[in-house]
């Protein structure tokens, strides 16, 4: 049991990282960015076609998932999404357009090559990206058998998590960002340049998805539409916290990861699913606003 | 010190203000009258680049504002205290005090004048904004203001929503920022009494255009009884 949680915090921690870009780029945007998977994918063909061709180290490779995602996602922002603002629905299909797009242009480009990063016992093995051996021997602690590539995860999701919260809590851009989540009339009113920030947002929120991408292709094969679900996943995420709070996105990720990791182990990924799902409309009608939303006098 | 000339402003396609000329001495509280729904906000609004889309000329000082985007407007020294306060109820009240401090040169500070006159303010700086009350919210969202180093404050509404005992001090803060600190402040009210003490001049709003204006000595009963009386 103790290794089907592990399994499910591992899972758990990518889909945080995948929210937390989606709740931090809708709260301070309103903007539902169908092509956040894609930013998942692209990071993720980022370490493994560095690792491939250029013979980059998996650790450096991370930094520049990060970076690529981020540069694309600020490509996106300035060229369809600032001319959407406060249209959603148009913004929703335009950015579901540059998903088709991007998917496309990555099969064009590779056809059918599936890549991805081969963890012993985890991922399918085809043409991969090689991670240093600590990361794939696995160790036991306390009998509990422990798959390292995991353990990584979660620590890098840690840190990444740690980054953002000091970020958001700590720095004057954060304060920014959080007061055009709550209000973006009053935040530009009271002299913040909502465009400038909202950029550096989708920019970091982005990058984060790149990351998610790269530690997805440890144990998921690295193709077009591999990201396509994870979107999905996400703002299933950020829908259950509460848009834009950091804390609710970390308890909802946590909460409906360890669900489908325990019961796709237990039983099938399909009642997985479905258990999921029924948590998240059952969390809807209770609270509709998400589990930690804003309140005022 | 602000004017407008001719100013027409659009929500989408539907025009709510037409050729809105008014204008604002430097140190002086221009009060701003009508009924509900003719256009006091959307002024606001409109001075601040809130409305979908605006023309003629914005001026403050005598430079032309209107290309500006917001952010640039409330840096250039408008501030604005929205109806509704507005406050961020989950920052703390020191957070929401210092939001305005984006708009101001220098290092985000709590001005001088805040302690002064928002006491409850300074001794309550960690708690959140939502757990207080309508007027000391009402308080916050001027202390935020004045973090802005404003020469020119924009009010909707001050005194809206308040119980009666706090509406008198909010009154009286008002009178000082303009008396003490020379501050130039554009006050929609309806409260014509608060208006006829606080005001040097007045502009009479009606279908989105100033119908009548002046020194507020010259506004009379039978001016309000036409424009305001329901």
């Amino acid at each position: 049991m103790t290794e089907t949680l592990f399994i499910g915090l591992s899972l758990s921690s990518i889909l945080l990282l995948i929210a937390l870009g989606l709740s931090i780029t809708y709260g301070a945007m309103g903007v539902i960015n169908m092509a956040h998977g894609e930013l998942v994918m692209i990071g993720a063909y980022t370490a493994v076609l560095s690792g491939i061709y250029l013979n980059l180290n998996f650790f450096l490779a991370l930094p520049l998932a990060f970076a690529v995602s981020a540069l694309v996602g600020m490509a996106l922002e300035r060229l369809v999404i600032r001319r959407l603002y406060g249209r959603i629905i148009d913004t929703l299909l335009a950015t579901w357009g540059v998903a088709i797009v991007l998917q496309q242009l990555i099969r064009l480009e590779f056809g059918l090559s599936f890549f991805g990063i081969h963890v012993e016992g985890l991922g399918p093995g085809l043409q991969s990206m090689d991670v240093p051996s600590f990361l794939t021997q696995p160790f036991e602690i306390g009998g509990v058998p422990i798959q390292p590539y995991r353990s990584f995860i979660i620590v890098v999701t840690l840190l990444l998590t740690l980054l953002t919260w000091f970020l958001m809590y700590r720095t004057s851009m954060g304060t920014q960002v959080r007061a055009i989540m709550r209000n973006p009339q009053i935040a530009a009113a009271c002299g913040i340049d909502v465009r400038r920030v909202s950029a550096f947002t989708f920019a970091y929120g982005s990058g984060l998805a790149g990351v998610a991408g790269v530690l997805l292709a440890g144990f998921k094969t690295v193709m077009p539409d591999m990201g396509a679900s994870t979107v999905v996943d996400g703002f299933l995420v950020v829908v259950v916290g509460g848009v834009g709070s950091l804390l609710g996105t970390v308890l909802a990720s946590g909460l409906l990861g360890q669900i489908n990791g325990v019961f796709a182990i237990l039983f099938n990924d399909i009642l997985a699913r479905a258990v999921v799902f029924g948590v998240v409309i059952a969390i809807i009608l209770w609270r509709p606003r998400g589990l930690f939303s804003f309140r005022s006098r | 010190m602000l004017s407008l000339a001719n100013v027409d402003s659009f929500y989408g396609r539907s025009q709510a203000l037409h050729a809105m000329t008014i204008s604002a001495p430097r140190g002086a509280v221009l009060g701003i009258l009508g009924r509900n729904g003719v256009g006091k906000t959307t002024l606001l609004r409109t001075i601040l680049g809130l409305t979908d889309r605006s023309e003629g000329v914005i001026a403050l000082g005598g430079t032309p504002i209107e290309a500006f985007p917001t952010h640039e407007r409330a840096r250039a020294g408008i501030a604005y205290v929205p109806q509704g306060r507005m406050i961020i109820p989950d920052f703390t009240i020191r957070e929401n005090i210092l939001m305005g401090g984006f708009a101001a040169t220098g290092a985000r500070r709590i001005p001088d004048i805040v302690p002064e006159l928002f006491p409850y303010l300074m001794d309550n700086l960690d708690r959140p904004g939502g757990v207080l009350s309508g007027g000391q919210q009402q308080q916050l969202a001027i202390a935020r203001a004045l973090a802005c180093k404003p020469k020119v404050l924009l009010m909707d509404e001050p005194t809206e929503g308040i119980q009666p005992n706090i509406v008198a001090q909010i009154e009286d803060i008002i009178i000082r920022l303009n008396t003490e600190l020379g501050l130039t402040i554009l006050l929609v009210e309806q409260n014509v009494a608060f208006v006829r003490r606080a005001a040097k001049a007045f502009a009479m709003i009606e279908h989105g255009t100033a119908v009548e204006s002046g020194p507020i000595d010259t506004l009379t009963d039978a001016m309000v009884h036409k424009h305001m009386a329901i």
